[in-house]
């Protein structure tokens, strides 16, 4: 095993040493809550010499993450950071350097999306990213937010790829939240992600080109698109071959999913981010409890590894698929994409159930998992389950009587 | 359905031959759609517009790829190999073209008509390059089955929203009622239905990044664009005139205008758009404009 130093770290500080043990050359920045650490530790480093290259405070996300893709065209290592209404300011840019296909990594730090505005985290701001065509990893720990970054660089930038990757982290329950990190040796780390060399041409002031052209025509829409689509497919390719890569280096290994105690589970709950480890926490309760609960972990969320979520889910009796963000009208964002990859297996669970919960940050308790074994016995109520209880009905009771106070209306 | 595909170019008012047309039909009693293909809107560029006729409901959207009526108002498309305003034709179509010349190559293999549409509308329009109620009468006419008084109705409905003076929409009307007179219906051959096969379809593989990501690496290729036959006009400088002030090379928003070894300045009339802001530029008016047309001399 290689030398590696283990430090206190919020996973704020574990994305910006991520970026630092890259070797990032380029970082264009925008503050948003709760994600400013990171840039803001970037800034540090890039003014006290201990990176090199350039840090640019820009005026918006739409321009960083426009900066971000054109400086990924000049082949250096590129790194960015947003959130929330950030993330989604920057959404046309999104789509536009997804077609550039040049690589990078962006993290970002969940948060949910007003109204009503909100500073605590769920998953709708990285949702909404969910058909850009970035290659999403989402993580449950600071150290999966570290690695995530230098296992990020090497798929991101991998020939065959050449699509940025987004490193997703909740915010509050992992941004701001201390940990162990192990941090290894950055000789150790060049091994594993040598200094960055571009394999597609990049601009140079002595070589114009363009790679943003227009077209006219369905046929040569398609045809690029139908690249970034197998690109982006090859990913999961990329990823275990960088996971491999990874655990031989650093001992760590990554598949695309995690599972927990789900050989002999009846009852799944598929989670995702930060809150697995309170699902886990859970499944182990239940046990004791002589309830056979499991837990299968997203990590790799695009290209969706609908095989690998099939295998593990397939034979599992009763599967609630815990969604911390919202499609009003539809339900849960991730639900119909586990259901779609099971629809074809013979042995697919008997019930897969839609759970909403964790919305604006809004905790998921040991009885809310309960709660959910329960719903996966009843007879099938048709809508998703809503974790949301009496507690809350009381609160938000309370908040209304404030906010429509008799008095205010005279 | 009778399927009409109009071409033209930007500016002369060819989706809003599709439009009269359209309105004409539905006016008459038929279903009826019309729909504009163009890319970023530039004047003189190839337009493309479509309109249905039917009977019965209309179960098409889009361009129409096998047309039974084709009026072409720019007989310059003719040799445009990104307009191909011919595409689609079967011996069936019937193909109008807006010139004073039969082309005989043409002739042999399309049912063919030709009308200067040109002196038509300098008459009435005082204007020779915009055919939007020429085009339009032309196709209705052929059709045969749509009344003047429709065509009429269409003409001042479509026209009006457009802010015309109410002298312009009189000639308008004129020159759609003299188009009208002018011409007979023809009888359009209808199409056999084919048996639908299965196209072969492709899964594509996966190309390295070059080639996978819209990327140009040869500059300066829109060389090979020759966008002269987007020209209406064209600007031709008075050399016995000229004396060299070179503003017109100054303000050539394109480029297109050079300087020759004698100092002179020159047109590339393979790039020139037509725009004739040398001609409004130059100092002394010694850059005239000239109308073009005719492909074939």
């Amino acid at each position: 095993m290689k030398t590696q130093k283990k430090i206190m770290l919020t996973g704020n500080k574990a994305a910006a040493w991520g970026a630092r043990m890259a070797g990032v050359e380029y970082v264009p920045a925008f503050p948003i809550t709760p994600q400013t650490e990171i840039v803001e530790t970037l800034a540090k480093w890039f003014a006290d010499g201990t990176l090199q290259g350039k840090f640019t405070n820009m005026d918006s996300e739409h321009s960083m993450f426009m900066a971000a893709g054109s400086a990924g065209a000049t082949g250096v290592r590129v790194f960015t950071a947003s959130s929330s209404q950030g993330i989604l300011h920057g959404m046309e840019s999104l789509y536009t350097i997804t077609g550039w296909r040049t690589p990078m990594v962006i993290v970002n730090v969940s948060r949910a999306l007003a109204t009503p505005i909100t500073l605590e985290p769920d998953h709708n701001d990285v949702m909404s990213t969910r058909d850009c065509g970035l290659i999403q990893l989402h993580a449950e720990t600071c150290q999966e937010v570290f690695d995530f970054i230098l296992m990020g660089y090497r798929i991101s930038e991998d020939p065959e790829v050449c699509l940025p990757v987004l490193v997703n982290l909740d915010g509050f329950y992992l941004s701001f939240t201390r940990e162990p990190v192990l941090i290894p040796d950055e000789k150790d780390v060049r091994n594993f992600l040598p200094l960055y060399t571009a394999t597609q041409p990049v601009f140079q002031a002595s070589r114009p080109m363009a790679r943003a052209s227009a077209v006219f025509g369905g046929a040569t829409y398609t045809s690029f698109k139908l690249q970034q689509e197998l690109a982006a497919r090859h990913a999961e390719k990329s990823f275990n071959q960088v996971a491999q890569d990874f655990k031989k280096y650093f001992g760590r290994f990554y598949g695309p999913l995690e599972t927990f105690h789900l050989d002999d589970a009846e009852y799944v709950f598929v989670m995702s981010n930060s809150f697995a480890t309170k699902g886990k926490s859970a499944v182990i309760k239940l046990r004791q409890q002589g309830i056979k609960a499991g837990l299968l972990k997203l990590r790799l969320f695009r290209p969706f590894p609908s095989e690998a979520i099939a295998s593990a889910l397939g034979g599992c009796a009763k599967v609630a698929v815990i969604d911390q963000n919202l499609a009003p009208g539809m339900g849960g964002i991730t639900y119909p994409e586990i259901v779609t990859s099971l629809y074809s297996r013979k042995d697919r669970p008997e019930k897969i159930l839609s759970v909403i919960g964790g919305l604006g940050g809004k905790d998921i308790e040991d009885q809310d998992f309960m709660a959910i074994i329960d719903h996966l016995d009843k007879p099938d109520r048709g809508t998703p389950l809503y974790l949301y209880d009496e507690g809350d009905v009381k609160g938000f009771n309370r908040l209304q009587q404030i906010a429509k106070f008799n008095e205010a209306l005279k | 359905m009778w399927r009409i595909r109009i071409h033209g170019r930007g500016g002369q008012g060819i989706k809003t031959a599709s439009q009269i047309l359209g309105s004409a039909g539905f006016y008459s009693g038929f279903q009826a759609q019309d729909f504009p293909l163009y890319g970023a809107e530039r004047r003189g560029a190839p337009v493309i517009a479509f309109t249905r006729i039917s009977e019965d409901i209309i179960l098409e959207r889009g361009p129409i790829s096998s047309p039974d009526i084709i009026l072409i108002g720019d007989e310059t498309l003719l040799n445009d190999p990104q307009s191909a305003p011919l595409c689609g034709a079967e011996p069936t179509t019937l193909i109008f073209v807006n010139s004073s010349h039969t082309p005989e190559s043409l002739s042999q293999k399309f049912s063919l008509i030709t009308a200067n549409l040109n002196d038509l509308c300098l008459q009435h329009l005082n204007n020779r390059t915009v055919y939007s109620s020429a085009l339009s009468a032309v196709g209705a006419r052929l059709l045969g089955n749509i009344d003047l008084q429709d065509l009429l109705q269409a003409v001042e409905d479509e026209l009006t929203p457009h802010g015309i003076s109410s002298s312009a929409l009189k000639g308008n009307l004129d020159l759609a009622r003299e188009i009208f007179a002018s011409l007979q219906p023809v009888d359009i051959l209808r199409k056999e239905e084919k048996v639908l096969t299965a196209k072969s379809l492709v899964l594509p593989s996966q190309l390295p990044v070059v080639d996978g990501a819209p990327i140009i690496l040869e500059p300066g290729n829109m060389a090979l664009r020759k966008t002269g036959n987007w020209r209406v006009e064209r600007p031709e400088i008075d050399y016995e005139k000229c004396n060299n002030c070179l503003i017109c090379y100054a303000r050539c928003p394109d480029g297109v205008i050079g300087i020759a070894p004698d100092g002179r300045p020159e047109i590339d009339y393979d790039h020139c758009k037509g725009c004739l802001i040398c001609a409004q530029e130059c100092p002394g008016h010694f850059i005239h404009t000239v109308r073009e047309m005719g492909t074939f001399p």
